[in-house]
């Protein structure tokens, strides 16, 4: 490997520190119009009337829509059953989103939207539009909303309607609970409860609109532009070659920029209406109410060991809040981490009057582990053994207990975290047995992540300056995808680095990639670059090498697939913590993360990308959660200060050890990273806690109170 | 908000035929005036140092000096994570201090010096902590990123060689949700060992 595996600084950081790069609300187009969104003040209310004739009359107003004007199905909005929209699901689906909904559903629904001259004429605009509300009753919390005398979200009740407009919750099963149960010497039954944390990236959501004849162009920040603008093409009903979206450089999103959002649905159609650019903006508060974040939960769970500490059943009961429309699974992953003979997995996604839940960093694994894997902390401690013994003697070591993983270190990451750590001096055997009023403490926790494979596309050209083009359709979150395509292309072409372009985050210029969604753009789409250099290759040696004016193109759309294997990342996790039993203060005081993702593209930025991770999750451990209030539905503590994500402040030094495997899949070896840190750090952080106090946080997030409480 | 005193009207016919033409991303020089005001409201004329060029602008009241910076100079690097002054991602320094543009008027700039991250590099010449972020990998995004240069630049301009800590302390006030904190008290504790200033 010449390129691969040096840590090497991303190909755009100059523009990255000096100002320079384009970000969708640093574009400006002439003419253009500035965009507000007028949203509910109630968690559910039918609007009897919508009177916008005093917003139009002020100078500068050009446009207002609201759900009379523009009745556009929001299809990644809310999707059914769990699956993504497609022209069969969005037929039959009961439980239909459009932008402008009526009645509303939650507290910050879009119920207008505004284009002017200027931003501070669209937010006078915004209150002079008049809506008559019906107030209805109100649920926040998914068992209430089960229960019988529950208000109704939608007319088909609260649980949300499957594919087949059954509504069921979401089952798995294998082997026999009962059975298993049978067979356990001791059971243990215990449940945990998590909250609605938001992404939060920084960049808030924005977008610029403009048509030109029948075209629509949109500059939007989005993790997929490919499947942004099929999103986009389908629900505004036009041909996908009519919309060309642009996400050159995206401030995070973590799931939160998934697909498109109705922002845009909403500024293209503000546009059109308004026969000039428009531009919207949302406030932080508009990002954290009006666009997802991550489903809240609670988690019954009922395992049954043998007296030597073997697994023999699981059984999860779980609930998931998804909000007034359902816009992901709302799954509750993690017991299939563990080797058992009998699972059984009862999932109910119910909807809410709380906003909507969808794609958030794992979607569904960080807080499903932090329940299963505290569940078998618990276990651990009740049986007198030490977690680490009791993981390595119940981990997976087959996918389901049935398929062969491509690779398999687990163990290692486990044995070698645990030395390198010093699990045995830091792991007190009597939780909270430490003397003084500050505490500590060790946990642990692990994961495995898919890193399957799947279709992409790459075209490389050459031209007669020896400059190798690289087009990819990737957009950068913020993990780096241009720089590991050029080191991808560079490996691949046996080319240095300074010899690649990479062109990106443009659907007219670039071709399908899958996006920067589901960890998934190094393994899907640096292999299509892969197999694009070999394109180009043949070509150079059937023909020579291109001089003057004269190009080679070698293009690839590869769909590998893998035979009866599953390919997963590994890791974990070992903290430990202090706490200070008088304030309820937790403070994180060592980190060690051991990951294997494969072989690693480039060390620099791949350890950001896990101590990122690391870090986030700490703050979903101990502190954010955008809290309701029970009595009228209004969520407290939308925005930065209020949800408390974690800052210089708290954040400790996360240590990172990456254990390189090449499964000869993927590009290189390359497995998933992005996702795969936030999994187990919520849990790992939770463990360390009981460790050092002696009593099991059951609820997210451990906040000060809550350790007080439990220790009082 | 006062009411407009008076009204310019615009029609929508004569604004489309105005504004129909040139519809191409402005990436040309900066201008001052991009919005085409529809009402009356105040406006002062400050003079004020930017990025070491003095400069006469004519302001509304109501602007924030970020909403000054980014819409009518062009100099978008600062950028608006919050509009609240909870995040920093709007940081530049006003006479050498750090500040959140988000919550300064850019009236009060009047007579002041504002530095933001385009006017870091001297003569082509990246500033230290550009160079540090980039070698230490610090930006992720990069969304949060002139607002922890700024920070860090008015960090060092107080106390050129801080501890780990004092680093953390000072940039508290800069949230990063792609958390690259390790990195970036990193970059700043190199950048100042580097002994530039």
């Amino acid at each position: 490997m010449n390129v691969v595996g040096k840590p090497q600084p991303r190909i755009d950081a100059l523009e990255r520190v000096t100002g320079k790069a384009t970000y969708t609300n640093d574009i400006h187009l002439d003419g253009m119009l500035y965009a507000r969104i007028l949203r509910s003040p109630h968690p559910h209310a039918r609007i009897r009337r919508i009177d916008v004739s005093k917003a139009l009359a002020l100078p500068g107003v050009k446009t207002v829509l609201t759900n009379e004007n523009c009745q556009i199905v929001f299809g990644a909005g809310g999707i059914a059953g769990g699956q993504q929209y497609n022209d069969e699901i969005k037929k039959i689906t009961k439980q239909r989103r459009y932008v402008f909904n009526n009645p509303v559903r939650f507290v910050g629904e879009p119920v207008a939207a505004v284009a002017a001259l200027n931003r501070h004429v669209a937010e006078e605009a915004l209150r002079l539009i008049q809506v008559d509300y019906e107030e209805l009753p109100f649920v926040l919390e998914p068992e209430d909303a089960l229960k019988q005398d529950a208000v109704k979200i939608w007319p088909e009740g609260n649980l949300s309607l499957n594919q087949r407009n059954e509504a069921q919750p979401m089952t798995t099963r294998r082997g026999d609970v009962q059975e298993g149960f049978q067979a356990s010497d001791l059971v243990f039954e215990d449940h945990y409860s998590t909250a609605f944390v938001h992404n939060a990236q920084m960049e808030p959501r924005s977008c610029v609109a403009h048509w030109e004849g029948d075209k629509l162009t949109l500059y939007t920040p989005t993790q997929g532009i490919s499947n942004c603008r099929q999103d986009v093409a389908r629900d505004l009903g036009m041909p996908q070659d009519k919309v060309q979206i642009i996400c050159q450089y995206m401030g995070g999103g973590f799931g939160n920029k998934n697909q498109n959002q109705d922002a845009d649905l909403i500024t293209a159609m503000l546009a059109k209406q308004a026969g000039a650019p428009v531009k919207l903006e949302y406030t932080r508060k508009d990002d954290f109410i009006g666009v997802h974040g991550r489903w809240p939960t609670v988690q019954y769970y009922k395992v049954g060991v043998t007296r030597d500490g073997m697994l023999k059943a699981i059984q999860l009961r779980g609930y998931s809040g998804m909000g007034g429309y359902r816009k992901n699974t709302g799954a509750i992953g993690g017991i299939d981490i563990y080797q058992c003979p009998h699972i059984e997995s009862v999932i109910y996604p119910v909807y809410t009057n709380k906003t909507v839940s969808g794609n958030f960093r794992g979607p569904e694994y960080p807080q499903g582990y932090y329940g299963i894997e505290s569940m078998m902390d618990d276990v651990a401690y009740k049986m007198k053994m030490d977690p680490v013994d009791f993981i390595l003697k119940n981990m997976t070591r087959k996918s389901r207990d049935e398929v062969p993983y491509t690779n398999y270190s687990l163990e290692e990451c486990i044995r070698r975290g645990a030395e390198t750590f010093e699990w045995k001096k830091r792991w007190r055997p009597q939780p909270g047995s430490d003397p003084g009023p500050v505490k500590r403490g060790a946990g642990v926790s692990f994961m495995a992540f898919r890193s399957a494979l799947g279709r992409s596309n790459a075209v490389i050209r050459l031209d007669g300056r020896g400059m190798y083009t690289v087009f990819v359709g990737v957009t950068d979150i913020g993990a780096g995808a241009k720089t590991t395509m050029a080191i991808i292309a560079a490996e691949a072409l046996g080319v240095p680095r300074s010899k690649i372009d990479v062109v990106w985050g443009d659907t007219d210029r670039c071709p399908y990639s899958v996006g920067e969604s589901g960890s998934r753009t190094t393994i899907q789409t640096g292999y299509a670059v892969i197999q694009a250099a070999e394109a180009l290759k043949r070509q150079i040696s059937e023909k020579g090498l291109p001089v003057g004016d004269s190009v080679l193109v070698g293009s690839a759309s590869p769909n590998p697939t893998l035979e009866g294997k599953v390919r997963a990342a590994f890791a974990a996790h070992f903290v430990e913590v202090e706490v200070d039993t008088e304030l309820g203060h937790v403070r994180v005081t060592k980190y060690l993360a051991v990951h294997d993702s494969g072989r690693i593209m480039n060390p620099l930025t791949a350890r950001s990308q896990i101590k990122g991770g690391a870090l986030m999750a700490i703050g979903m451990a101990l502190h954010e959660d955008l809290i309701y209030d029970r009595r009228n539905g209004q969520p407290l503590t939308a925005g930065f200060y209020g949800d408390r994500i974690i800052t210089h402040r708290d954040a400790p030094e996360i240590e990172v050890i990456f254990i390189e495997s090449d499964d000869g899949y993927g590009p290189y070896g390359a497995k998933s990273i992005g996702e795969s840190s936030k999994v187990p750090a919520v849990a790992a952080v939770a463990n360390a806690i009981f460790n050092a106090i002696g009593r099991r946080m059951k609820d997210l997030p451990i906040t000060r109170d809550k350790i007080l409480g439990a220790l009082a | 908000m006062s009411k407009p005193k008076s009204k310019k009207k615009i029609s929508r016919r004569k604004f489309l035929k105005g504004t129909g033409t040139a519809l191409a991303v402005a990436t040309a020089a900066p201008r001052i005036q991009t919005q085409t005001p529809v009402e009356t409201v105040p406006k002062t004329s400050i003079r004020v140092t930017i990025n070491g060029a003095e400069r006469r602008v004519d302001v509304e009241d109501r602007w924030t000096l970020v909403e000054l910076l980014r819409d009518h100079l062009n100099l978008t690097g600062t950028k608006i994570g919050c509009d609240r002054g909870e995040c920093g991602a709007c940081t530049v320094l006003l006479d050498g201090r750090p500040v959140y543009s988000c919550s300064n008027l850019a009236v009060w700039a009047d007579g002041r010096s504002v530095q933001t991250v385009e006017g870091l590099a001297q003569n082509g010449r990246l500033d230290p902590l550009q160079q540090a972020f980039i070698d230490h990998d610090a930006p992720q995004c990069g969304f949060c990123t002139s607002g922890q240069l700024m920070c860090a630049k008015g960090l060092l301009n107080r106390n050129a060689h801080p501890t780990a800590d004092e680093v953390r302390a000072g940039m508290t006030g800069n949230l990063c949700r792609c958390a690259g904190y390790n990195h970036y008290v990193e970059a700043v504790l190199a950048a100042s060992k580097g002994g530039a200033r």
